[in-house]
């Protein structure tokens, strides 16, 4: 076997995750729901996926994803809250002033957790062991905002490892993965416990005779590029998981997008279209806060009887106003099925508002893009949809703003 | 089940404003129908902007109930908007 070349630099990467964050939030914010199996659910309804479970409901066999109705069967005393994304985000960025004081260099990865990269902080926060301050960086969350709160935390030479440690001992761990241990933590794992590691890459490996997280370790870095995963991909695992840093990438937003499950099965196309149109104001919204345009627009729906449709169209020209959106979204929409139950839009192809070429259409583009600005002024200043399109007036009550999972850019 | 009812009621709050994490901290409250809870414990503050205007959520408890308690920062009124109890 060959002795693989791992990094022995000091673990300064520091991976802190508030697992079951937004039950968390409720049980800290509600102190009688302490204790008591708990889900998130974007809508009180039976049929509306749980996006988060308590501790004591994950006991019980609830899992994120399942439906209200599924997870009462397993846990009848299951308390269903219906998800305020105000207070999830005021505690994210709690969590993120408290984790900016101890390095510059701190990345969300999403709503719930995070990175702080100690490299080139101050000498005197480097000067002190990681292990205590993320000891007392779990007893600033709870006195910070509030005794229920709890977090994961981990500790490596690079993201992929220090994920991995947060999520051995939760939900209040705190662990550090290191050239030492690596192999009895490894040991201790299935493949698809690695992040990044989901069926089909088990698959892949499995198909070269790795079936463990320790095989996975051991194997040809050449084997992994060229015949497992057939590109650099490959050894960029040989090197995550000897501790060298692969992930220290920052995406670009490639798309913006929105979907809705239909709150009846009973809506008519027109009403379905006013939840669509609700949808392209909230996807030209979040775009213009990332001031992007779009050139392309994708529209999808799924059907009762499990169908998807699905239309796009990409324009010469770059767009953002919600009229256009609509516009375009609506003339897809034209030719979707019956029956539906969910319904979605993204643009894509984005580029820079302000990269724009002058076009012949200039006086028009200009006018509506002041229009825009103004409407979405006058938003800033006095609330969301404070001016919207008169087709949506019914709608706020149904498709509300949720939290997008995955981005923080929008927080 | 989880029994929330969602009011709209002014309320008279009783609050001590303080330095630390929570600058802010309301003790006790009476409803228009008279009845005086007493808070055990402050849950959680976060604030809302609607538009330029922010409003303070207070979630709290008197150990039987849980409260929301919002506080309107431009007109300096306490509501009264949410009460959940019977949990179990």
């Amino acid at each position: 076997m060959n002795r693989p070349e791992f990094n022995h630099e000091r673990p300064l990467i520091m991976h802190i995750d508030l697992n079951s964050c937004f039950a968390t939030v409720e049980q800290q914010a509600r102190p009688m729901l302490r204790g008591k199996p708990v889900g998130i659910a974007n809508r009180r309804t039976d049929k509306t996926a749980l996006v988060t479970a308590s501790y004591e409901a994950k006991v019980m066999g609830v899992k994120v994803g399942m439906k209200v109705r599924d997870a009462k069967i397993l846990c009848p005393e299951l308390v269903v809250i219906e998800s305020d994304p105000s207070k999830y985000r005021y505690v994210y960025h709690r969590l993120l002033d408290i984790m900016k004081e101890y390095s510059a260099h701190v990345t969300m990865k999403s709503i719930d957790e995070g990175v702080i990269d100690f490299h080139n902080t101050t000498a005197e926060i480097q000067g002190r062991d990681l292990v205590e301050i993320g000891y007392e960086i779990k007893q600033r969350l709870k006195d910070e905002i509030g005794v229920w709160m709890r977090c994961n935390i981990g500790i490596a030479t690079n993201r992929f490892l220090a994920k991995q440690a947060a999520g051995l001992h939760k939900p209040d761990g705190l662990d550090i993965i290191t050239p030492a241990n690596i192999r009895e933590v490894l040991e201790t794992l299935k493949l698809t416990d690695l992040t990044g590691i989901a069926h089909r890459n088990e698959h892949r490996l499995n198909s070269v005779g790795i079936y463990t997280p320790l095989e996975f370790l051991d194997s040809d870095p050449v084997v992994l590029q060229r015949i497992v995963f057939k590109s650099v991909i490959g050894r960029w695992w040989h090197d995550r998981l000897r501790g060298w840093e692969v992930d220290d990438v920052e995406t670009d937003v490639k798309r913006v997008g929105r979907q809705y499950v239909l709150e009846s099965f009973s809506l008519t196309h027109d009403e379905v279209e006013k939840r669509l149109h609700h949808l392209c104001e909230s996807v030209g919204s979040r775009m213009r806060s990332q001031n992007k345009s779009a050139r392309g627009i994708y529209v999808y729906a799924k059907t009762r009887t499990r169908g998807y449709w699905h239309s796009s169209t990409l324009l010469q020209l770059p767009f953002s106003s919600d009229q256009t959106i609509y516009m375009l979204a609506h003339k897809l929409f034209d030719n979707a099925p019956d029956e539906l139950k969910e319904i979605g839009i993204h643009c894509y192809e984005l580029e820079p508002i302000e990269d724009q070429q002058i076009s012949l259409f200039n006086d028009q583009i200009i006018q509506e893009r002041q229009v825009t600005e103004a409407i979405d002024g006058i938003n800033k200043k006095y609330g969301e949809r404070t001016i919207h399109s008169a087709d949506t007036l019914g709608t706020g009550i149904y498709v509300k703003q949720k939290i997008p999972f995955g981005s923080t850019r929008y927080l | 089940m989880n029994d929330e009812t969602f009011l709209n009621e002014q309320v008279e709050v009783i609050a001590v404003f303080s330095n630390g994490h929570q600058p802010c901290r309301p003790l006790k409250f009476r409803r228009p129908n008279g009845r005086e809870v007493e808070i055990q414990e402050l849950g959680l503050r976060h604030p809302v902007n609607q538009g330029r205007k922010t409003v303070h959520m207070f979630d709290v408890t008197d150990g039987g109930a849980d409260y929301r308690l919002e506080f309107d920062s431009e007109r300096l009124t306490w509501h009264l908007t949410m009460e959940a109890d019977h949990y179990e």
